[in-house]
């Protein structure tokens, strides 16, 4: 007898990524012979190389995760739903390092290798994982060519009051990383965005085989085996980076990351984290990343907003701030801006151009995924509050952080 | 701009309610901009200050004062620079205090302080400002008028290479005040196709210095990648080059070579194959990276 295993309810093979989200499957028998019931019982497992990620499951949308499951599918080929997550704490550091495995008694019938995949501390990253993201950006920039342009189109001067200043400013950087990190995984499917966690120490950041390590004048020096050394913006070469502290230690005066999640229990307070810590994290350097019009030349930028974003999830969770319904989770009130209310659409995935809207909407759409269909290829700015699904299943957004379990 | 920071006030006045951070950060400016407190209570309160910078004229002016003021002590003016730098990423607050914030800027550009004037040409070089590309430019024309060192004017001027600072990057390049000054010079002339050449010679000498020739690989790979391939191929096969110089051949190659043609190119591959097997942890490292993409 076999069994077919969908993971994220595709076949596709590129869908077999999860998270602490948990992710619909489904089971179905693809070849009965030997089977002499209508239904026979299957337990599903996990088994996780050394050091690899861990997964859990349940059968129902909600209810307690286990460590297996046994699930009786019925022999005509009729599929079953079962839910998969990121065992929180065990994720993998390679795609494929667990396998979901299914069993009819101790007789293996189906198995799928999947990757528990969720944004880590860059600071932590095993050289595997930072190599493949450091060479996974380099690709999508390809030396000022590629596709990476886009993004740094998409965060200007004249763009930013679609993404600043105004309420959608967590909602807009969660696309934009969303948006980038999709087209890095469409490069390598392992990679994701990592964080700069700013309140504290990072110094496995910023050395020669990571983002680079800044002279005195602050042109940034990579080690000739790191992909970066190519990196070019806007007929740019290289990175300017001068930190205005020592990258062995924090930057100072930034608020921490417990002063951030304290500055109140309503979204209209703690978006002034774009002030602090958000904007004193941009200016602890001199070069492209603290000036709005040159940051995002700079890959440091993504890792930074990686963070802020971080912590914007951790501030949801710990207030339970998902539902857009709820007046608490976002800042809504007439005179908000357009592009800043909840139901409106988000330049530049929207498409739309002049008026209030910037002359140009470079880009295109959101970038697809091939595990979830949120938030959609034209966000409105409602569709990027409710990341895990945990208010609406169909809204997880297929991301999730290393120290932000599912709510 | 006056007019746009009245309505500004206005809308502020206007009924907004005064929310706990905006509380605080008036607070803290108006300990910022206080000279009879410490410098170290100053330069604290300046990181809470950003968000009540362009609440009102008064506030702007405040902290534009202690910027500008050389009798202010050094740290709590760098500090206002950096509070005014946060408070211009929220764009549309900023608008009204940015034609009076940029006037700042341009009157310190050559305050005493080194430092200052770095940081200050360094926001307006970002802003693509004339009058900060003149002064850099008047400066490695003339050095009794530079206003920072040769290679950070160098740095600061390719943020927007004008063709006006390709002659005097050559002349560097030529005749280097430093070393710095020259790898700088290199990364200005990045923009200029007619440049090429130079990068071909300097990545192609074994006498350069590693740090140069790699850049060199990497503005070729941007402008002109085919030729770059090829070099990065020859110095691969040549056992005298420099470790570092296969290794960034071999990164070049791993990264955005001809996937099908490196593939089959048999006396690529058994040479990398016993770059694999080298002394230089560099090399070895790269060569394996190298072989396990193209299947060997």
């Amino acid at each position: 007898m076999n069994v077919e295993l969908q993971i994220n309810n595709s076949a596709n093979p590129t869908a077999r990524f999860v998270a602490w989200a948990p992710s619909p499957c489904r089971i179905r028998v693809t070849n009965p012979s030997g089977a002499t019931t209508p239904t026979v019982n299957v337990q599903i497992t996990g088994t996780s190389v050394a050091g690899g990620g861990a997964v859990v499951f349940r059968s129902t949308t909600t209810g307690p995760f286990s460590d297996s499951l046994t699930v009786p599918v019925p022999i005509n080929g009729t599929s079953v739903p079962f839910f998969v997550a990121g065992r929180f704490g065990r994720p993998s550091v390679n795609a494929g390092d667990v396998t979901i495995e299914a069993r009819t008694g101790t007789t293996l019938v189906g198995s799928v290798q999947v990757m528990v995949r969720v944004r880590k501390n860059a600071n932590t990253l095993i050289p595997g994982e930072r190599d493949r993201f450091v060479s996974a950006f380099a690709q999508l920039n390809n030396q000022g060519a590629g596709r990476f342009a886009d993004f740094r189109d998409m965060h200007t001067a004249v763009s930013s009051p679609q993404a600043h200043g105004a309420p959608a400013f967590l909602p807009w950087h969660r696309a934009y990383l969303l948006d980038l990190e999709r087209e890095l995984q469409a490069i390598d499917p392992s990679v994701s965005l990592p964080y700069w966690r700013f309140d504290q120490p990072a110094p496995n950041i910023f050395t020669p085989e990571f983002l680079g390590v800044s002279d005195t004048i602050g042109t940034v020096q990579f080690s000739a085996t790191n992909p970066l050394q190519f990196w070019r913006t806007d007929g740019v070469q290289g990175i300017n980076r001068r930190p205005f502290f020592s990258t062995a230690a924090a930057p100072p005066g930034l608020r921490t990351e417990a002063q951030t999640l304290a500055l109140g229990n309503r979204y209209r307070a703690f978006r002034t984290m774009e002030g602090n810590p958000h904007g004193s994290a941009h200016t602890s350097f001199g070069g492209s990343i603290s000036s709005v019009p040159t940051a995002a030349r700079d890959p440091l930028f993504f890792l930074l907003h990686c963070n802020v974003d971080r912590l914007w999830a951790r501030w949801q969770r710990q207030f339970g701030r998902f539902d857009p319904a709820q007046t608490a989770s976002y800042d809504s009130n007439p005179g908000t801006p357009i592009g800043h209310n909840l139901p409106d659409t988000m330049w530049p995935w929207n498409g739309i151009t002049g008026g209030t809207r910037p002359p140009t909407a470079p880009g295109g759409a959101l970038a697809a995924s091939p595990c979830v269909s949120a938030p959609g290829s034209q966000p409105q700015v409602r569709d990027c509050l409710d990341y895990q699904g945990t208010v609406n299943a169909v809204s997880r957004m297929g991301f999730d952080y290393d120290d932000a379990p599912f709510a | 701009m006056a007019e746009q920071r009245k309505a500004a006030q206005r809308s502020t006045a206007a009924g907004k309610p005064k929310r706990p951070a905006q509380r605080s950060a008036r607070s803290a400016l108006l300990i910022a901009t206080d000279a009879k407190k410490t410098v170290k209570q100053r330069v604290a309160a300046m990181a809470e200050a950003p968000l009540a910078v362009c609440e009102n004229d008064a506030n702007l002016q405040a902290m534009l004062k202690v910027l500008r003021d050389n009798e202010e002590p050094v740290e709590v003016r760098l500090a206002a620079l950096q509070a005014l730098q946060a408070a211009s990423f929220s764009v549309v607050a900023f608008a009204s205090c940015r034609g009076d914030y940029i006037a700042t800027l341009r009157a310190v550009v050559e305050d005493a302080n080194p430092e200052l004037r770095q940081r200050v040409l360094g926001i307006l070089a970002r802003e693509k400002d004339g009058f900060a590309q003149q002064k850099l430019l008047e400066g490695l024309q003339d050095p009794a008028k530079a206003l920072v060192p040769p290679e950070k004017a160098l740095q600061l001027l390719s943020y927007d290479v004008h063709a006006d600072a390709y002659p005097v990057a050559r002349a560097i390049v030529s005749q280097p005040p430093n070393a710095t000054a020259r790898r700088e010079a290199l990364r200005l002339l990045a923009a200029d196709a007619s440049s090429a050449p130079l990068f071909e010679k300097i990545l192609r000498d074994k006498d350069e210095a590693p740090e140069v020739r790699q850049i060199s690989a990497a503005v070729l790979q941007a402008t002109r990648p085919e030729t770059l391939q090829a070099h990065a191929r020859e110095m691969l096969l040549d056992p005298s080059e420099q470790d570092e110089m296969q290794a960034v051949s071999l990164t070049a190659l791993a990264q955005f070579g001809n996937a099908a043609a490196l593939a089959n190119d048999a006396a690529l591959l058994h040479r990398i194959d016993q770059l694999s097997g080298e002394q230089s942890t560099r090399v070895q490292q790269s060569a394996r990276q190298f072989l396990s993409k193209y299947g060997r």
